[in-house]
């Protein structure tokens, strides 16, 4: 019983193979996520430099288009002709009118543009299209930077 | 050496595998990954054009600047020519002395997404702080 020679004649340390086994279970989960979170809806966005950081929030309105034109609200595929009733509906009494804007970046720009038009005329103001940061970028505007390090840190 | 359970065979020594370090990776990893979900994602604000524009076009200001996007790959600032390499530094130089940090853009029907998105992405580098898309042609 030379072993232990901390209290106890059982094995004291913890049994951590468990706990290896939810971790990892939990990695890959995360890992699989992280590409799949749009899933159904697939687009490239397009790659900038000088991106503002727009944190996802729940009241989050997002229009995307994938590469053949089609139109996503909100994950869910909808036909072009009822985008601009949809927007009306869940822009109306609302303070903040702006949608996210997740196209491909191969799209020619009047699909996208044409899209633009119709949620303007259901009252969204400020599209924000959702752009990848280059890698090994950073923006040059300073309002920029100063969020990223507020909200990574 | 009654006390072991699992792995009894051979050794006076522990023979378990130290998987602290492993879990210090494995917890690393997982908060990277929790992190990375809700703080990815970046995008270029662009105010849409009113779609009832008041009757004032005799009123508008004659010195807003005007950004298109051009079929060949090729940028106009207004009236001057600019190719891709040179867009940045010569929003810069319009910008600078401006007081007012606001740039329309107008895209070619035949240019990509991408092209128009890097225009505005330039012109946001050069210190602009409104971008307005101007509206695609009536139907």
């Amino acid at each position: 019983m030379g072993m232990n020679l901390s209290s106890g004649a059982v094995s004291s340390n913890p049994n951590v193979t468990p706990m290896i086994d939810v971790m990892l279970v939990l990695l890959i989960i995360f890992m699989i996520t992280v590409p799949q979170i749009n899933a159904g809806f697939t687009a490239v966005p397009p790659q900038g430099q000088n991106l503002k950081p727009h944190p996802e929030e729940d009241t989050d309105q997002v229009l995307g288009i994938d590469a053949s034109g089609q139109y996503w609200f909100n994950k869910a595929l909808i036909r072009p002709e009822d985008l601009e009733q949809l927007t009306r509906n869940t822009f109306e009494g609302r303070d903040e009118s702006i949608l996210y804007i997740k196209a491909h970046k191969d799209l020619t720009y009047d699909k996208v543009l044409k899209a633009l038009d119709v949620v303007a005329l259901g009252g969204v103001r400020v599209a924000a299209l959702i752009s990848d940061q280059m890698p090994g970028t950073e923006s040059l505007v300073e309002s920029d930077r100063l969020f990223l390090n507020k909200g990574g840190s | 050496m009654s006390m072991s359970a699992e792995g009894g065979q051979g050794g006076g020594h522990s023979n378990e595998i130290n998987v602290t370090p492993m879990i210090d990776v494995l917890l690393v990893l997982l908060i990277i990954f929790m992190m990375i979900i809700p703080m990815s994602r970046k995008a270029i604000d662009a105010t849409l054009p009113d779609p009832n524009p008041q009757v004032q076009t005799a009123n508008s200001a004659n010195d807003q600047i005007v950004l298109s996007v051009l079929a060949d790959g090729k940028y106009k600032i207004n009236q001057d020519e600019v190719d891709r390499e040179n867009l940045f530094a010569k929003l810069r130089s319009v910008y600078d002395p401006r007081p007012d940090k606001i740039i329309f853009i107008k895209g070619d029907s035949t240019v990509t997404y991408g092209d128009v998105v890097y225009a505005m992405d330039q012109a946001r580098g050069a210190g602009v702080k409104v971008i307005g898309i101007t509206p695609g042609p009536k139907e």
